[in-house]
């Protein structure tokens, strides 16, 4: 274990009056893939939108408890930055529908001012490899990103995620529109982003959790039940709830 | 026998699996109880020196292999086709692993049946010579005993202990080797007949580690803990081992 690169401290966050999640306190390892995993409507999502600051966008939510990120609380920073480090990939792909593949690479360095074409070219092609969509992509750069196939319209909102240089990657059930082939290229990839991201993914696969996540983190009705090392959560979770989800035994 | 433990859960969403699981544990109890009356059957066997049983042990060991078999298939299959996790992924590896150790019992009750068929006419002084081997056969049957109803009531604290009452079963065993080699020794015993007590008493012992296997795979089973293996010596230096 190298250290947490987040964590949340007694996270609670709200809809109007109504509260998503309930003091929620994880750390997130550097370098290791976390995943949350519950049933729909347990918090899974806000939490992680919690975590990059997109949940304040919505009207009348709020939240309160911290989210730190290397220890500074992202509440403290300003919103656009943590975005910047903190990337975000959602349940479906959404490239930008009039950007060529290459333009939705390079938007979010566009957005921040980088201008030089060389400097764009080498981080978009670092940005695709690093997705593993380069040799599919690297002759149709100019096509239009919505031209591609869902699975590769995935990886090419992970390469744009990725093109800004983010610490930590949050992921959405970013495999829920996906076949089995597509699903497990972004599964591979999750294997290798670790090298350099840490990552989060919520999934309700709870096998794609067994598969690529180090540790899992089991939320139910906005609390965080139980959170282990994925291999101890599913061989021989400690509290009854998780027993019973993870075994489909959930009345 | 304990009552069955009923594997469907009442709100079962995955009803498949639900299904053979409550599949495989019947089973298992088969296999457990074939298990468990071939090893009565061979040595009540030996004690009658009545060869007719050996026949039946014989029958008792095809059974139990081929059951042994099926079980394999059963958790093969419910491993590819359910992905089970937790409770239900520990109950089928227990079961895959504890099936060889019923497998096992039942091929010892067959060679101490295969024994008793080599005593036939050859061994006037049986009930003499047998010594402390009745004590340790009754020693090791009510270890499979325990074993079994622990499996069978998914209950982990009645063999937590099971290591610590198979010590008594490996004291019998030294106990009976003495006495056949002092009595071979003495020339009261031929050797090819004292040779062939020894193994019974071996048979029986190792009948014993295969029920403390068994008890120990459904520590697991049941709390998800794996039971440390710690030797005899080291039990008496350390209770708390």
């Amino acid at each position: 274990m190298i250290g947490a690169k987040m964590r949340t401290e007694r996270l609670s966050a709200w809809y109007g009056t109504k509260a998503a999640i309930k003091e929620i306190s994880i750390n997130f390892e550097e370098h290791m893939v976390t995943s949350i995993i519950g049933p729909s409507g347990c918090g899974k999502s806000t939490l992680i939108r919690c975590m990059n600051r997109l949940h304040e966008v919505v009207p009348k939510a709020r939240a309160e408890g911290k989210v730190l990120l290397d220890g500074e609380d992202v509440y403290e920073l300003d919103a656009v930055s943590v975005r910047r480090r903190v990337g975000m990939v959602f349940q479906k792909a959404n490239p930008f529908p009039t950007m060529s593949v290459y333009d939705n690479v390079a938007a979010g360095l566009r957005l921040n001012g980088m201008r030089d074409r060389k400097k764009l070219d080498e981080a978009v092609y670092r940005s695709l490899k690093q997705a593993a969509l380069w040799d599919e992509v690297k002759d149709s750069l100019d096509a239009p990103g919505v031209s591609l196939s869902g699975g590769q319209q995935q990886r090419l909102c992970i390469a744009r995620a990725l093109a800004v240089q983010p610490e930590v990657l949050l992921m959405d059930e970013p495999c829920s529109a996906l076949d089995p082939i597509a699903t497990a290229k972004i599964e591979d990839l999750v294997f290798d982003l670790k090298k350099e991201y840490t990552v989060v993914i919520v999934t309700h696969n709870m096998q794609q959790a067994a598969r690529v996540a180090d540790y899992t983190a089991f939320l139910y009705l906005g609390k965080l039940i139980e959170y282990n090392v994925t291999r101890e959560l599913f061989e021989r979770p400690a509290e009854e709830l998780t027993e019973k989800y993870i075994t489909g035994r959930f009345g | 026998m304990p009552e069955k433990v009923r594997i469907v859960p009442e709100k079962a969403e995955r009803k498949a699996l639900a299904m053979g699981l409550q599949a495989l544990n019947e089973n298992m109890i088969t296999l457990a109880d074939l298990s468990e009356l071939a090893i009565r059957k061979a040595v009540d066997g030996l004690a009658r020196l009545d060869p007719s049983v050996a026949d039946e042990v014989f029958l008792l060991d095809g059974e139990i292999y081929a059951l042994q078999i099926e079980i394999e298939k059963n958790c093969i299959d419910l491993i590819a086709l359910h992905a089970p996790v937790a409770r239900d992924l520990r109950t089928i590896t227990t079961s895959l692993k504890i099936t060889t150790d019923f497998d096992r019992i039942g091929r010892y009750a067959k060679d101490i049946s295969e024994i008793t068929l080599k005593f036939r006419g050859k061994e006037p002084n049986h009930l003499r010579n047998l010594g402390s081997i009745p004590e340790m056969t009754e020693l090791a049957i009510r270890l499979v005993d325990k074993a079994i109803r622990a499996f069978v009531a998914r209950d982990a604290e009645s063999v937590r202990h099971i290591q610590e009452d198979d010590d008594a079963v490996d004291l019998l065993e030294d106990r009976a080797f003495q006495e056949l080699v002092d009595k071979m020794k003495a020339g009261t015993l031929d050797v090819e007949i004292g040779a062939r007590y020894i193994l019974v008493t071996r048979y029986l012992e190792r009948i014993a580690d295969h029920a403390v296997n068994i008890g120990q795979r459904v520590v697991y089973m049941v709390t998800g803990e794996r039971m440390p293996r710690v030797r005899a010596a080291q039990r008496a230096n350390d209770p708390h081992a």
